[in-house]
């Protein structure tokens, strides 16, 4: 390099030691955090291996064994999105850890993380139509009521569903456009990378 | 990694302005690096691949946050403690701080010694072009760097 490389490098370099106390604070720390994160990731896969365990056989036995075929319909459409959910969720997070940063260089790395946040993205714009098994099997449930019990129950079902299903697809919009901000960020430093 | 910790936290310094994000930037830095050495092989030499991680790190986590973006200034809580700070160490981050992040990433890496070949194998860009782009952008860095 050139002659003002080195009081450049030397000024830069200048800086005075880490404490020591502060170091090992630090390390403390980071040990802390990766505890805490390993934590929350063993409850969630601990939370969809209990719902796949109990939630969706149960799901299935009443798909067998519902009174109408309404009924059976209802809880197996409600079975199948459940497992949809599942699927989804895993699929997120684990797209979500693909795109960690790691040791590949920047701009593999960029490229990545980008496209795994695309992936994430085209998912949760899709979340209304993915998770529509499970709030149709809701609607056929409260089809039954109406049919065969009363009909304010039926139409208060109705309304919980439909806002249920309102707000997850509006949930899910705002999670994307997040992501689309991050997308478009990282896209951005891939093309000054270049 | 003690051997590289001035390093890191020059380089967290750079892309988090404020004292608290430079911290939460320093311990992201090191869990990445803590998550990634089990897979760590040595067929790259360690420093490169520090480093690797630390700007992949330090870029994703700037761009995750967009609020991190448009906060005040880089290096703004230093300026008060620059009396006692050297003044043209703090200009030098200061307008390394005040780069675009391509730039940026370039001459952080070039600052801390490394070769226009590590620079490649860090960051992807070729040699000869990390070569013409540090050029330019040291240019651009001499004059803010003796102004304090």
């Amino acid at each position: 390099m050139s002659d003002d490389a080195l009081p450049l490098r030397t000024l830069w370099m200048s800086d005075m030691p880490v404490d020591e106390d502060e170091m090992t604070s630090a390390i403390a720390q980071v040990l802390e955090k990766d505890r805490v994160a390993r934590a929350k990731d063993r409850r969630i896969r601990l939370f969809g291996v209990l719902a796949m365990a109990l939630l969706i056989p149960s799901l299935v036995w009443f798909a067998a064994h519902g009174v109408t075929p309404l009924v059976r319909g209802a809880y197996a459409l409600m079975a199948i999105g459940c497992a949809v959910l599942l699927a989804a969720e895993w699929a997120y997070l684990e797209w979500s850890r693909q795109a960690l940063p790691g040791p590949a260089d920047a701009r593999s790395q960029l490229q990545t993380t980008a496209f795994m946040l695309a992936r994430q993205i085209r998912l949760l714009e899709t979340a209304p139509l993915w998770s529509s098994p499970v709030f149709i099997g809701v609607g056929l449930i409260a089809l039954w009521l109406y049919q065969e019990r009363t009909h304010s129950a039926a139409f208060a079902l109705c309304a919980v569903t439909l806002t249920a299903w309102i707000a997850a697809g509006l949930r899910a919009a705002s999670a994307s456009a997040k992501l689309n901000g991050q997308r478009l960020q990282m896209e951005r430093l891939l093309n000054e990378l270049q | 990694m003690e051997e590289y910790s001035m390093p890191m936290q020059r380089l967290s310094a750079i892309y988090a302005g404020r004292a608290a994000d430079r911290e939460d930037l320093f311990q992201d830095i090191f869990l990445a690096v803590w998550r990634a050495l089990p897979a760590f092989r040595g067929d790259a030499s360690t420093r490169t691949w520090l480093y690797r991680i630390a700007h992949n790190v330090a870029l994703t986590w700037r761009a995750r946050d967009r609020r991190r973006q448009v906060r005040e200034g880089p290096l703004q809580d230093e300026i008060d403690a620059g009396a006692e700070m050297n003044l043209r160490r703090l200009a030098l981050k200061r307008a390394v701080a005040a780069m675009p992040p391509g730039d940026r990433t370039l001459i952080l890496l070039w600052l801390e010694g490394l070769s226009a070949a590590e620079i490649e194998d860090v960051t992807g860009i070729r040699a000869a072009t990390v070569a013409v782009r540090l050029s330019r952008a040291r240019k651009a860095l001499q004059p803010n760097e003796v102004t304090p």
